[in-house]
C-alpha cells in the first residue's frame, strides 16, 4: 500500500468513497464489508477481492476521518447469520467523494484527495 | 479443503492479531471478519463457485491483508511495540505459511509437534536476537547461545535433509554476527 501524505486519502480510500457514493445514488445508503469488496471488484474489473486487512483498515481510517459512520446491523435483520457492520457516508464523505469523482472525470486531479483534518 | 475450514483459519489469525487489544476493538474486528467470511462463502456458493476455489479466494484475501493486519494492530495497540508481542506476531505470521501451504498442497505435511518446535525455535531466536540487539558490548552470552542454536539447526537440518532448518540456522548465525559487530562498533 502506498505511503500516506499527511492530510490525504490513499487511492483505495478514494475508491471506497466513490463506490459508497454510487451505492447511495442507487438508493442503498448503507453498505457492509464484503458487499463493498464485491462491488469494488466488479467496478474495477479485477479478478480478486480486496484483502480483509486492507479493506477493514481503510474503512477504519475513513471512519476516523469522519467520512464514514458505522453501526451494527439489527439482530433481527441478520436472520441467524453473523451481524454485519453497516457503514454509511457522512455529509463530508459524500462531498469528498463527489469531488474525487468529478476530478477523475476531468482528469484534473492528482492521485490523492485532500482530507479536511487528520485525526490524532 | 472446505471454505468453512479456511474461514476457521482466517478467524484464528484474526484472534492472534487482535490478542491483548482492548476487548471492544478486538471483538469488533473479529465479528466483522466473521460476517465477511460468511457473506463471502454464501455469495460464491450462490453463484455456483466450487468449494476449492472459494477456499483459495478466502486464503488469498487473508494473505493479501496480512501486512495491513499487522500495521493496524501496531497502530491500535498500546502494547503492540512490546518486543515479546512483536516477536510472537512475527512467529505466528511465519507459521501461517506452512499452515496455509498444507491446505493447498499435499507436499507440505506438518504435525502439531512440527509447529510447536518451529514456533519455539523462531520465537526463541527472535528473543535472543532482540536481547543481543539491545545488549551492551561484552554481553557475549546471548550471542553464544544464538550461534549454538544456529549451528545445531544446520547440523540437524543436514542430518534430516531439511533445507529450511539449515537456512534458518545460517540466517540466525549471520544475524547474530551482524548484531554483535554493530554492538561492538557502537561501544567504541
Amino acid at each position: 500500500m502506498p505511503r500516506r501524505k499527511p492530510g490525504t486519502l490513499l487511492p483505495l480510500e478514494t475508491e471506497i468513497l466513490g463506490v459508497a457514493l454510487s451505492m447511495r445514488r442507487s438508493g442503498e445508503a448503507t453498505f457492509h464489508g464484503f458487499g463493498l469488496a464485491q462491488l469494488m471488484r466488479e467496478q474495477s474489473g479485477s479478478r480478486s477481492l480486496t484483502g480483509h486487512g486492507t479493506l477493514y483498515k481503510a474503512l477504519g481510517r475513513l471512519e476516523e476521518f469522519g467520512l464514514l459512520t458505522s453501526r451494527w446491523e439489527d439482530a433481527a435483520a441478520a436472520e441467524g447469520r453473523p451481524r454485519r457492520r453497516l457503514y454509511e457516508l457522512t455529509g463530508q464523505g459524500a462531498g469528498l467523494a463527489e469531488q474525487a469523482l468529478a476530478g477523475k472525470a476531468d482528469k484534473a486531479i492528482g492521485p490523492s484527495s485532500r482530507v479536511a483534518s487528520e485525526p490524532t | 479443503m472446505t471454505p468453512e475450514r479456511m474461514a476457521e483459519l482466517v478467524a484464528r489469525w484474526v484472534r492472534v492479531y487482535t490478542w491483548n487489544l482492548p476487548p471492544p476493538t478486538a471483538q469488533r474486528r473479529i465479528d466483522e471478519i466473521d460476517a465477511d467470511l460468511h457473506d463471502h462463502i454464501a455469495h460464491e456458493r450462490a453463484h455456483g463457485t466450487k468449494d476449492r476455489r472459494i477456499a483459495l479466494s478466502i486464503a488469498a484475501r487473508m494473505l493479501r491483508g496480512l501486512a495491513a493486519d499487522v500495521s493496524w494492530r501496531g497502530r491500535t495497540s498500546k502494547t503492540a511495540y512490546r518486543p515479546a508481542v512483536r516477536i510472537a506476531l512475527a512467529t505466528a505470521l511465519i507459521l501461517l505459511l506452512p499452515l496455509v501451504a498444507m491446505q493447498i498442497t499435499d507436499e507440505v505435511d506438518w504435525g502439531l509437534a512440527d509447529f510447536v518446535s518451529a514456533g519455539a525455535l523462531l520465537g526463541g531466536a527472535g528473543l535472543l536476537l532482540h536481547r543481543l540487539a539491545a545488549g551492551k558490548a561484552g554481553n557475549l552470552a546471548y550471542g553464544a547461545v544464538a550461534t549454538a542454536i544456529g549451528v545445531a539447526a544446520i547440523v540437524f537440518g543436514e542430518a534430516d535433509d531439511a533445507p529450511g532448518l539449515m537456512l534458518f540456522g545460517g540466517l540466525l548465525i549471520v544475524g547474530t554476527v551482524a548484531l554483535a559487530v554493530r554492538t561492538a562498533q557502537r561501544s567504541e
